[in-house]
């Protein structure tokens, strides 16, 4: 009987697979044939309505925001090529009495290609390094960057932001390429005002950029870079990954040089410069059915070690507050450990759902941040779901904000 | 003893003409190989158009240069996102198992592992071009007749290909190539431990950059027969693809014409 249901088995199950291949093939011969064409810009709208419930008692705040997001990347002559990205965030929050708007002028510069391996920009770019994910510290041109914060998520922070006037130049040869830019001071003021560019937010001081790929190996492309400029020491940077093995990117970011302590130049105390090391240590695993987890490790030694940063919160408000503002501007972390987790899961459950989940986690008071956006795309429309939850003691790094649970929702519609 | 080395030398020369008549399943494989990747650096657009149960679930179109190493053979390519709009521009790199990733909003180039998938049920690996003969070592399994992706009826070898290294996105595959033309036909695409990972049809077949080329892959699900993606090649050229191009440093630059 078991041989006669084999046989039956081993007769049928190749009759299915090729009615099964038929039926695939008679869907493709339905396909459209037309193929989309390249577009040299990307328009998208976003509506979001937003709810902030506080650290301790009080009411829930409620908030909307209309933004707009262009980018161009168009070449006018051969050789030549104008980019230009630019977004306006209109937030409005109930009983506030004046409204908010915000533009920032992201990117706004030509390029010229002189020769397919030599190539010059000059305006305001965003130019950005570090393959780390939740904190780059090879990324020289942050501070100051971030005008207005729509996402917490690392990729909305490293996308919304404020590039650098520049004039950048860069040689490349076959598996390698210098970098070298210079960066002026152009004024000492930031602007508040909506459609300011800021100048003064991303060019206070001179500054300058080298920046060396070398592919080794295949496996092994090292980046090393050289920065500095007025009133600073050099730094040394080095990005560096690896796959050790299909599933699995490990990450190494590193950047170090004289400098006073976060706390010496946030506070204004005495010059304590030393040799201070700042990086990111990671792991990105994907799973078969393409989970993909980050964790990483950020280390940070220019900021306060536990003893400083507790000294430093339960002393006076006032410098407290001054050290956050310092090193939120710069977009460091505000203690020496901290952990990173992140991960990304696309087509969950069913096509086109994807979720993404964040948690920072400061080692030294133990406080976190999370934060969770479920998101559901069309074609031309997205719509997502976030929130954000931060615990911790008052005055730890996450529970001092004053938003204990942040709900967003929104829609996004691309032109 | 002379008479010996003799006798012996004529069954080798015998043997060896024997194995020049009938190809070998390397280089059937070789000359299918050249059947779908043209020889000389090249761009084409591919639609992949993705079905779940006989409903279009996705679909996205992607301009790829490639161009083959001296050295090894295989091909680099760079891989610009055309739609839907939200990509629009994105990019990727992709050099046998060195895979970047590069988002033109962010300016963050991601090292990306084989394993991740950006374009659902294809593997990186599958929108562009690969030299199989480079990477699996052939032998010839039959010879039968089968249905192509035109349901015509095709004399083909059906040649077993084993990955020679582990830097491959499928382990070991069965592929069926037309016995008189070496066209590729189909194609079976299985996991270590023997489970089907995808099945493939190449078809409608039509003179590209001077030889005939299948302009569409059918490519179904091993596990899920109703999930099917249908990846269709156009807008064929020849392109320069300076060697400069292909590195990571390079990809906030790339702008094709």
């Amino acid at each position: 009987m078991r041989a006669l249901i084999l046989a039956l088995l081993a007769t049928t199950l190749p009759a299915l697979a090729a009615d099964e291949d038929a039926a695939a093939l008679l869907l493709a011969d339905q396909t459209s044939a037309a193929a989309e064409t390249s577009r040299d810009w990307r328009v998208f709208v976003e509506a979001a309505a937003r709810e902030a419930r506080p650290q301790g008692p009080g009411l829930a705040q409620h908030g909307t925001r209309l933004s707009v997001d262009a980018r161009l990347d168009k070449t006018f002559a051969p050789g030549w090529r104008a980019v230009f990205a630019d977004r306006l965030d209109m937030e409005r929050l109930a009983g506030d009495t004046g409204n908010r708007n915000i533009n920032t002028l992201k990117e706004a510069y030509v390029s010229w290609q002189a020769q397919p391996d030599r190539i010059a920009d000059l305006g305001r770019i965003n130019a950005r390094n570090g393959v780390a994910m939740g904190y780059n510290p090879t990324d020289y041109f942050r501070a100051g960057a971030l005008r207005s914060v729509v996402s917490l998520d690392p990729a909305s922070l490293r996308e919304n932001r404020l590039g650098s006037a520049m004039l950048r130049g860069q040689q490349l040869w076959t598996g390698g390429s210098l970098t070298a830019l210079y960066s002026p001071k152009l004024t000492d003021n930031t602007s508040d005002r909506a459609f300011s560019p800021d100048w003064g937010a991303t060019n206070q001081s001179d500054r300058w950029l080298l920046a060396l790929g070398e592919r080794l190996s295949t496996a092994f492309n090292p980046q090393w870079l050289l920065s500095g400029g007025q009133g600073q020491s050099p730094q040394l940077g080095l990005n560096l990954t690896a796959l050790p093995n299909d599933a699995t990117v490990a990450y190494f970011e590193w950047s170090g040089g004289r400098s006073d302590s976060l706390a010496a130049q946030a506070l204004k105390g005495p010059d304590d410069a030393a040799f201070r090391s700042r990086s990111s240590t990671g792991l990105t695993y994907t799973t078969p059915n393409n989970l993909s987890l980050t964790a990483e490790y950020e280390y940070n030694g220019g900021a306060l070690d536990e003893n400083g940063w507790n000294g430093l919160r339960h002393g006076p408000p006032a410098a407290y507050a001054q050290y956050r503002g310092y090193v939120a501007n710069l977009q460091d972390p505000a203690t020496r450990h901290n952990v990173f987790f992140y991960a990304f899961w696309q087509d969950v459950l069913v096509k086109h759902l994807d979720l993404t989940a964040m948690v920072r986690y400061d080692v030294g008071d133990r406080s976190r941040l999370h934060w969770f956006e479920a998101r559901y795309h069309w074609s031309r429309v997205d719509i997502a779901l976030q929130t954000q939850l931060n615990n911790g003691d008052p005055r730890s790094n996450y529970g001092v904000v004053p938003e204990r649970r942040v709900w967003q929702a929104l829609v996004r519609y691309f032109f | 003893m002379k008479l010996a080395r003799l006798i012996a030398c004529a069954a080798l020369m015998a043997s060896a003409s024997v194995a020049a008549a009938a190809p070998s399943a390397q280089s059937i494989l070789a000359a299918s190989d050249a059947i779908r990747n043209p020889d000389r650096p090249f761009a084409l657009t591919v639609t992949l158009v993705e079905y779940r149960n006989a409903k279009q679930v996705d679909s996205n179109t992607l301009t790829v240069y490639s161009k083959a190493d001296a050295s090894s053979g295989q091909f680099r390519s760079l891989i610009r996102f055309v739609a839907p709009a939200r990509d629009a521009n994105k990019l990727m790199l992709k050099n046998g198992n060195d895979l970047w990733f590069f988002d033109p909003s962010s300016k963050a180039s991601i090292r990306l592992s084989p394993q991740q998938r950006l374009l659902g049920q294809a593997a990186n690996g599958d929108v562009v071009t690969v030299n199989l003969a480079k990477d699996y070592q052939a032998q010839m399994a039959a010879e039968e007749s089968v249905l192509d992706g035109d349901r015509q009826t095709r004399r083909c070898y059906k040649l077993a290909l084993a990955a020679v290294s582990a830097d491959v996105t499928y382990h070991h595959i069965e592929m069926w190539l037309d016995a008189s033309t070496s066209r590729p036909v189909k194609a079976r695409f299985y996991t270590e431990s023997g489970q089907l990972l995808k099945t493939a049809y190449y078809r409608r077949f039509q003179p590209q950059l001077g030889v005939e080329r299948p302009t569409e892959t059918v490519i179904i699900d091993g596990l899920d027969p109703n999930w099917v993606t249908v990846m269709r090649y156009s807008d064929y050229a020849w392109r320069d693809v300076p060697e400069v191009w292909l590195q990571r440093d390079y990809l906030p630059r790339f702008k094709p014409e």
